[in-house]
């Protein structure tokens, strides 16, 4: 496994590596106002080095997220279009990892994955 | 247990404290709510009221009225945030309340809004109707001059 980006906050942290053809990463903590610049910079690098690692798969983690804000969930939203506005070839999956404890989970991401029903999946687990 | 628990905070808001007070209220909800789903609802509108306050208010100054009324059946929850916001602001409250009601649906109105924002990379524009499809609330709005009350109500089953 290569390690791709860490970003870190006070009360937020991001982080993802290549595993195989699949890119892991994992948010923690509370997504908020004060998250939005490193989110931001996660999901960028995240496209960007999934396109050119051209890996079939990125498995998001959210187990350990507490919360996640209007504006950071609008930088999935961006993210799932910049996916949908690949060639066929190049577009790639997304997996999200969800915690049945933190209901928010369950409701946004199912808003998210109405949005791009073809390249999300949810798990609970 | 009183038929109604409230709380009012009259405060000047700011990034950190939204996340703050949002823990708080999620306890204050915990102490009568004994459904997990619905407590996480009505965080989740306190956060996205409270974090518009924070970006929009005119002065900073926020008022924020929580109330859970026990005597209703599911119980009521009631978010009652007054602050002064510009004339701007308050357009767009009423555009996207004014949407909300005119779709069939808060889901349908708030996916038609995702796909519209999609693009754009600066704020979201996604709160308020958030509140109304995922935290299924209903939202009013009330102006006085440059006052703006947001109302928003729910029902949550489950009293302890």
């Amino acid at each position: 496994m290569s390690e791709l980006v860490t970003v870190t906050g006070d009360d937020f942290a991001g982080s993802a590596h290549v595993d195989g053809a699949t890119v892991q990463a994992v948010l923690k903590g509370n997504a908020d106002y004060a998250a939005f610049d490193a989110l931001e910079m996660l999901l960028n690098r995240i496209h960007s080095e999934t396109k050119r690692l051209a890996a079939n798969e990125v498995v998001v983690d959210l187990r350990q997220l507490e919360f996640m804000n209007s504006s950071c969930f609008k930088s999935f939203v961006s993210w799932v279009t910049d996916i949908q506005e690949l060639d066929d070839a190049k577009r790639y999956k997304v997996r999200f990892l969800s915690n049945p404890t933190y209901h928010w989970q369950k409701r946004s991401l199912h808003s998210l994955r109405c949005f791009a029903v073809e390249l999300i999946t949810v798990v609970e687990q | 247990m009183e038929p109604v628990a409230y709380f009012e905070l009259n405060f000047r808001p700011n990034v950190a404290l939204v996340s703050v007070v949002r823990r708080f209220v999620t306890e204050f909800y915990e102490r009568f709510l004994s459904d997990p789903d619905g407590t996480s609802r009505v965080a989740l509108a306190t956060h996205e009221l409270l974090e518009n306050a924070v970006k929009y208010s005119k002065d900073g100054e926020t008022t924020i009225r929580i109330e859970v009324d026990v005597t209703q059946k599911p119980i009521v929850v009631k978010l009652r945030l007054r602050n002064r916001a510009e004339v701007a602001h308050i357009i767009a409250i009423k555009e996207i309340l004014e949407g909300v009601a005119s779709a069939p649906d808060a889901f349908t109105f708030y996916q038609q809004l995702i796909g519209k924002k999609s693009k754009q990379r600066q704020g979201s524009g996604f709160g308020l109707a958030r509140i109304c499809a995922e935290a299924e609330m209903v939202l009013n709005q009330h102006i006085d001059n440059d006052m703006v009350t947001i109302e928003a109500t729910t029902s949550v089953g489950g009293a302890r």
